[in-house]
């Protein structure tokens, strides 16, 4: 395990050195405060840190306080290592930010002790950070096919309405539905129906962007957000989307299934100041109508000022 | 009034204490005694300008340096002299820091030959 010393007297620097490398750990030694933080501040370094009290450019409580403030970063263990030994002073150390103290000239069995005590509260540390994205995960991805679930990924439609509009560009809104998914679950069964859909999960999310999104909307419907996608481009995009699925047979346990998908499109820049809504249910309007004209096709839908035009058919 | 007493019956390295807590390594103990050698006597002589120009903030610091040297090495009384040095410095006192240098210059008269003593009765 990584661990930072910080020390600017140099035997008591090779002293912590020789005995922690003693112990297996990957030991970083600096000489000031300063060097200490900045140590401290990188993306993959130490998460124990034995600081000395008393150092030039910047002292142990300084750093301590330093690395508190970057709450971003996962938890570092702290011990401050000194001479000083009186309540007020143990007392200002803590309150800084230091998890923990000892008195020099310190017992190498002391110090190995405090240090296994402060990688066991780092393990569960990690332990709590991991089970709390777990649990994040869970409440906001579908479990089948791990895609935004409906509740998620209408929030981040609503929030790319606003943010576009705010910048006068454009999102993008596809909404797709397989064909004939019912007679796939009714022949082959539903283990082989959630292998159809793990699969299409995966290809929609191949089709888009990273900073794309795509959610399952519900048993066989996706909603797929395309962030300042250029108006002009909706269609192509849809149909890019349709393609990657009609294209290639799902493989399952039964055997390679043909499966395709009707699309609803609609270009928010076309519709202005209309709410999430009321954008859902036009692109569920215009993939009612794709199915109507035979399925496997995308149809763009148009604000009311121009539904006079039938919606446009693309196969 | 400076404590009197005689040196040479006592040694200022607490040898056994210090092998206990450097796990025998006797490597490491020639290795901490070539950084002591190097530093000491910069500090000791930051302290005595310090002290001459009564600058307690000064002596606080360059105490605290050395009263951690010198606990690291387990020279204890040295060190406890140090420590009282220290908190003449943070409480700003200038008086009588004369006389407890004095008595530190005392103490650690004969380290410097002591621990080269320690090298050399150990063959290193």
């Amino acid at each position: 395990m990584k661990i930072l010393i910080a020390d600017d007297d140099a035997m008591s620097r090779r002293l912590l050195e020789k005995t922690l490398e003693r112990e297996a750990y990957d030991v970083t030694a600096v000489g000031n405060g300063r060097l200490a933080l900045q140590q401290l501040s990188l993306p993959d370094g130490p998460r124990l840190a034995l600081l000395d009290w008393m150092m030039p450019e910047m002292d142990g409580p300084g750093v301590c306080l330093g690395v508190r403030q970057q709450h971003e970063r996962p938890y570092i263990h702290i011990i401050l290592v000194t001479s000083k030994g009186s309540k007020q002073d143990i007392v200002e150390g803590l309150q800084a930010g230091a998890d923990d103290y000892l008195t020099k000239p310190w017992d190498p069995a002391e110090l190995t002790a405090r240090l296994r005590v402060g990688q066991r509260i780092l393990r569960l540390e990690d332990r709590l950070v991991e089970a709390r994205e777990t649990m994040r995960f869970k409440a906001t991805h579908d479990p089948l096919t791990s895609l935004f679930n409906r509740g998620v990924i209408i929030d981040l439609l609503d929030r790319e309405l606003i943010r576009t509009r705010r910048e006068k560009g454009c999102t993008v809104v596809i909404m797709g539905d397989l064909d004939y998914f019912k007679d796939v679950n009714d022949r082959y069964g539903h283990l082989v129906g959630d292998e159809v859909l793990r699969e299409i999960a995966r290809r929609l999310l191949t089709s888009v962007r990273s900073y794309d999104f795509v959610g399952r909307y519900g048993g066989e419907e996706f909603l797929v957000v395309l962030n300042n996608c250029v108006s002009a481009q909706a269609v192509a995009r849809a149909q890019e989307i349709r393609n990657a699925i009609a294209n290639q047979p799902v493989l399952t346990e039964r055997g390679p299934l043909p499966v395709t998908m009707s699309l609803g499109v609609l270009a928010s820049r076309d519709w202005g100041l209309y709410l999430a809504e009321e954008i859902l249910g036009a692109v569920d309007l215009a993939l009612y109508q794709a199915k109507a004209d035979g399925r496997n096709c995308v149809k763009l839908a148009k604000p009311p000022a121009l539904c006079d035009a039938p919606h446009e058919l693309v196969r | 009034m400076i404590e009197q007493r005689d040196r040479s019956s006592k040694v200022a390295v607490n040898l056994p204490e210090l092998l206990l807590r450097l796990d025998n390594d006797l490597d490491l103990l020639c290795e901490l005694i070539g950084i002591f050698k190097e530093e000491f006597p910069r500090l000791l002589q930051a302290l005595q300008q310090s002290v001459a120009r009564e600058n307690a903030t000064q002596v606080e610091v360059t105490s605290h340096a050395l009263k951690g040297m010198l606990s690291g090495l387990s020279v204890t009384r040295a060190a406890a002299i140090a420590a009282r040095l220290e908190q003449m410095g943070r409480e700003g006192k200038t008086s009588g820091l004369a006389d407890v240098l004095t008595l530190f210059q005392r103490e650690v008269a004969d380290l410097l030959p002591e621990l080269d003593g320690c090298t050399r009765g150990m063959g290193l």
